[in-house]
């Protein structure tokens, strides 16, 4: 532990700049003379004054952040800036307490979209600015998290994937390596931005809507203006744009970068998971859809194909929303669904679950044992993409599956031990800890999370954060370990 | 081909030997005429004919057995020897159809327990004695599948027992080292037999109904003569003797020999897993039966604590009596147990599941990786009983748990797809995958396996002997690689 006052200067900056941004829903909220301006303005001013107080206490402590210094930085940013979030949303809703609003804004800025707020299509339009507003922040922050962060700290065999995203990898120094790689894979954020609203206004949604719905897209969050989420539109066109920017976003942002900076699509097909993402998503998409004409949910297959495929792109690739209500299908299909979420989005992009990457060195891990088994002598190596991993990346990304499943089962039985009914408290943990959103049971596509208590409530908020900082960023800030000279 | 016809072989002359177990029911019931004698005398032919035949006809492909062969053997015993299982099953029963015979034979020869008869209060008492048998049979059988064959062939880490098991350690022949091993190992099973049926019988037990849970017990089946399974005896001293046997045989059977040799209480304490086992197996009972009574489900403590340690330690240590329906308890408390079931026992014991010895290395590793992010230099062990584990064998048992995970989540989707609600198919899977028996919902403690429909049925079939082989010795049969020249 190098100093814990410079990684809260830098925390301070973050915060600063988290500040301005709640400018925009400001603006808006006076520009349409909606009833939450006062309460931006507030929120803005507090939070601003905090920041710079903070700035002022801590700003000689001007050190170079080593490697561990990340760890702490990161548990920092994702813990602390959803409490400031919280701000406009208290004061506007008085009669919403902490519990649930901290819920909400951890929701949206881990990009999980799972909410607790009825009746959205009443709220003031920079309300729900303010809450899309997270999950495009938070898919911001992620990038920067899981393609320039993470790796260096090498949580769960990140290591990797340093290797393949661009920028120089310099020794222990986080700052410059941050800027550098955040840069070009932001540019890529936000061209897709531009390209996901155009094509939601030329599907028919207005623009308000174009642009909320598109944070949450590309955020892969699931926050929507209205409750009952894309069944509002009825669309086929705006699901297909959906399913087209849930897609991209669901990528590795580094291979996004790669083949628009080099014109050429080959990187698309060399990327050793977007094969395997499109592959298990797509195949996925049209087994849920025979199966669910098969089983006469839907009387023609096109219908059934209709809605696989949003409600399955829009699941696996932990988005969240929903244009039905999927949770009345066979059981089979909304448990596949959950299934997928846990694994498909591709490392280096905004999805949560433990990644196709991982999951494809397990599944090569556990055929390297069945192998030794018949050849016990034989000397095998897991390989990705061509080269060979070291066995401590192999053990690493082993290690946080494990301890991945394990939580799952921990935070389940604590929803069940709370009095919770399995189906809700296993859907609602796999929900939050994927950063997906709706669960099944009662925290269902048709409903809201609202009905937990305040004790389930949290724990999925420690679920969300979990997930969304890999586990072991904060198992290990919570370490005794960790604060030990 | 020629390797199948030297396997099988062999495993005609242990089918051969299997059938004179037969002798046991056939004299029991000539002695009380319960009118099953035809069945078995017709099976006991049928089954030495059958097997002599074979063995008779294969006799020139007889040659030394390698590792591989072994794999092959130890699938085709746990394969085959239930099918010669179910003639006095199908014989003596009229109208049983042959998918629950199977079923029923893999359940006892797994040592599981899950039953898909009714009315076995009113079956002729030989036939409840063979199913009884097969447990005590299979429990023979997983000692030195166990002890003996995994550590050779190194399935998911069991290579950490080699080493501790007395007598020469020779990795190219099988047969030698298995009679070695598995004679000390044999007498201790037989004792601990004899000293159960012992007690039943002193306890109250009719002598027969003795043998018969004795069989059950140690071998942690689960098989009983009464539909009510222990609630029939409703006697806390019974209770109390199937909670000691069922604790002292879900303890490693090398751990047993060498403190029987020694003549000194100390292996135990020393043991990597015993001391974990018991405590979590107190620790348990306690938290179980606290919560049973503080939900208000029994008036009193004691009450409380006798079912909660009876039913608590039967399904942790996979034997799967009931002594009331525990189903009914708030969920938490069976969920609980069905989560105890998949890791409580000991490596080296009759019970199921991962195995604590794995369970502590898996936990032992995810803190390494913590320590690790900290210290991303430091050179760092798991450790287990005072003695480092190779990585090697982390890899292994972290690619072990996985695997395991991941069946237990396709079983559990396979019993959903095919019309099961999430808490029995879920219930189902562990329970079989466990080799424990009774599940929840439609496959309570109060019900039985009878209700699935025939695709389930070979479901759990198939997952009580995965469950058993531990996994990998079946997958690799599977493969192709092992068939290749």
């Amino acid at each position: 532990m190098s100093n814990p006052l410079a990684v809260i200067r830098v925390f301070a900056l973050v915060l600063l700049v988290f500040a301005l941004t709640m400018l925009v829903p400001m603006i808006v909220a006076w520009a349409g003379r909606d009833a939450a301006v006062t309460a931006f303005q507030s929120g803005f001013v507090a939070t601003f004054l905090s920041a710079a107080l903070l700035w002022l206490l801590t700003r000689r402590h001007v050190d170079e952040l080593r490697v561990r210094d990340g760890y702490l930085l990161v548990s920092l940013v994702w813990v602390g800036m959803p409490a400031f979030a919280t701000i406009p949303l208290m004061l506007y809703l008085p009669q919403m307490s902490f519990t649930d609003a901290y819920f909400e804004t951890v929701s949206g800025l881990t990009t999980t979209g799972a909410t607790v707020i009825e009746g959205l299509d009443t709220l003031p339009f920079s309300i729900n600015l303010w809450r899309t507003g997270l999950v495009f922040l938070g898919g911001m922050g992620l990038i920067v998290l899981v393609v320039a962060i993470l790796p260096l700290l090498g949580v769960g065999g990140r290591q990797l994937f340093s290797a393949e995203s661009p920028g120089p990898l310099k020794d222990t120094k986080l700052t410059p390596r941050m800027a550098q790689t955040a840069k070009g894979l932001w540019l890529v954020y936000l061209a897709l931005a531009v390209l996901c609203t155009l094509g939601y206004v030329w599907a028919g949604m207005g623009w308000g809507d174009a642009v909320m719905h598109m944070f949450s897209t590309l955020g892969l969050g699931g926050f929507s203006s209205h409750d009952a989420s894309y069944a509002h539109f009825n669309s086929p066109a705006v699901e297909a744009v959906a399913i087209v920017f849930m897609t991209l976003a669901g990528m590795n942002f580094a291979t996004h970068y790669m083949a628009i900076r080099r014109r050429d699509l080959a990187f698309y097909w060399i990327d050793p998971e977007i094969r395997w993402y499109v592959g298990v998503l797509y195949a996925s998409v049209l087994g849920i859809a025979a199966y669910l004409w098969w089983t006469g949910t839907y009387p023609d297959f096109a219908t059934a194909l209709r809605f696989a495929a949003f409600n399955t792109v829009s699941i696996a690739t932990t988005t969240g929303f929903a244009n039905t209500d999927y949770a009345q299908w066979p059981f089979l299909a909304p448990m596949w669904m959950l299934f997928l979420c846990s694994f498909v989005t591709c490392a280096g992009s905004t999805g949560g679950g433990i990644k196709m990457m991982r999951a494809i060195i397990v599944f090569r891990q556990v055929m390297r044992e069945v192998v030794r088994i018949v050849h016990p002598s034989a000397v095998r190596t897991v390989k990705l993409a061509e080269a060979p991993l070291p066995n401590k990346i192999v053990f690493a990304v082993l290690a946080f599956s494990f301890a991945y499943m394990a939580i799952i089962v921990s935070l389940t039985l604590l929803m069940v031990f709370s009095g919770l009914d399995v189906v809700t408290g296993f859907s609602a943990v796999v929900a939050s800890f994927n950063n997906t959103g709706p669960g099944l049971g009662e925290v269902g596509p048709s409903t809201t999370f609202k009905s937990l208590s305040d004790f389930q409530t949290w724990v999925c908020t420690a679920a969300m954060l979990l997930g969304r900082l890999e586990i072991f960023t904060l198992l290990v800030v919570l370490s005794p370990a960790f604060w030990r000279k | 081909m020629e390797r199948l016809l030297a396997v099988l072989n062999v495993m005609a002359r242990i089918a051969l030997i299997f059938g004179l177990a037969l002798l046991l029911p056939i004299g029991v019931s000539w002695w009380i005429d319960d009118g099953a004698l035809g069945a078995f005398d017709e099976a006991l032919l049928g089954t030495l004919g059958g097997s002599a035949l074979i063995a008779l006809a294969t006799r020139r492909f007889r040659r030394e057995l390698r590792a591989n062969d072994g794999v092959l053997l130890v699938v085709l015993c746990w394969v085959l020897l239930p099918l010669i299982a179910t003639a006095p099953l199908l014989l003596g029963i009229p109208g049983l159809r042959f998918v629950d015979a199977y079923f029923e034979a893999v359940s006892g020869l797994t040592a599981t327990g899950a039953t898909a008869l009714s009315g076995l209060d009113g079956l002729p008492p030989s036939l409840n004695l063979w199913r009884t048998e097969l447990h005590w049979i299979g429990g023979l059988g997983i000692i030195v599948l166990a002890v003996a064959i995994l550590p050779l062939l190194g399935v998911g880490g069991r290579q950490l027992m080699k080493a501790e098991v007395p007598g020469p350690v020779k990795e190219a022949g099988i047969t030698p080292r298995v009679t070695e091993t598995a004679k000390g190992f044999w007498i201790i099973y037989l004792a601990l037999t004899i000293l159960c049926a012992l007690a039943y019988g002193l306890g109250g037990m009719s002598w027969l109904d003795a043998l018969i849970h004795a069989f059950s017990t140690v071998a942690l089946g689960g098989f009983s003569s009464h539909d009510a399974s222990f609630a029939f005896f409703d006697s806390p001293l019974l209770e109390a003797i199937t909670i000691a046997f069922a604790t002292i045989s879900g303890i490693s059977y090398v751990t047993h020999f060498a403190v029987l040799s020694g003549r000194s209480l100390r292996p135990y304490w020393r043991d990597g897993e015993a001391p974990w086992y018991l405590g979590v197996l107190l620790a348990s009972v306690l938290l179980i039966a606290a919560y049973i009574w503080q939900q208000g489900y029994y008036a009193e403590f004691s009450t409380a604590l006798r079912h909660a340690a009876f039913n608590t330690v039967s399904v942790a240590t996979t034997l799967g009596y009931a002594s009331t329906d525990y189903a009914k308890w708030p969920f938490f408390a069976p969920l609980w147990m069905l989560f105890l079931c998949s890791f409580a026992t000991c490596g080296g014991s009759t019970g199921g599941g991962i195995k604590m010895m794995r369970a502590v290395i898996l936990y032992k590793q995810v803190f390494r990786e913590i320590t690790h992010a900290i210290h991303p230099n430091a050179t760092t062990f798991v450790k287990l009983g005072g003695a480092i584990v190779p990585n090697k064998i982390i890899l292994a048992v972290l690619g072990y748990g996985f695997l395991y995970m991941l069946c237990t989540i396709v079983f559990t989707l396979a019993l959903a797809a095919s019309g099961a609600d999430i808490v029995s198919a879920f219930s189902a899977a562990v329970a079989c995958f466990n080799n424990t028996g009774p599940g929840l919902g439609l496959v309570g403690p109060d019900s039985n396996y009878g209700v699935l429909n025939d695709f389930q049925i070979w479901v759990c079939s198939f997952a009580m002997l995965l469950g058993r082989l531990e996994i990998l010795t079946l997958l690799v049969v599977l493969t192709p690689a092992f068939w290749r020249k």
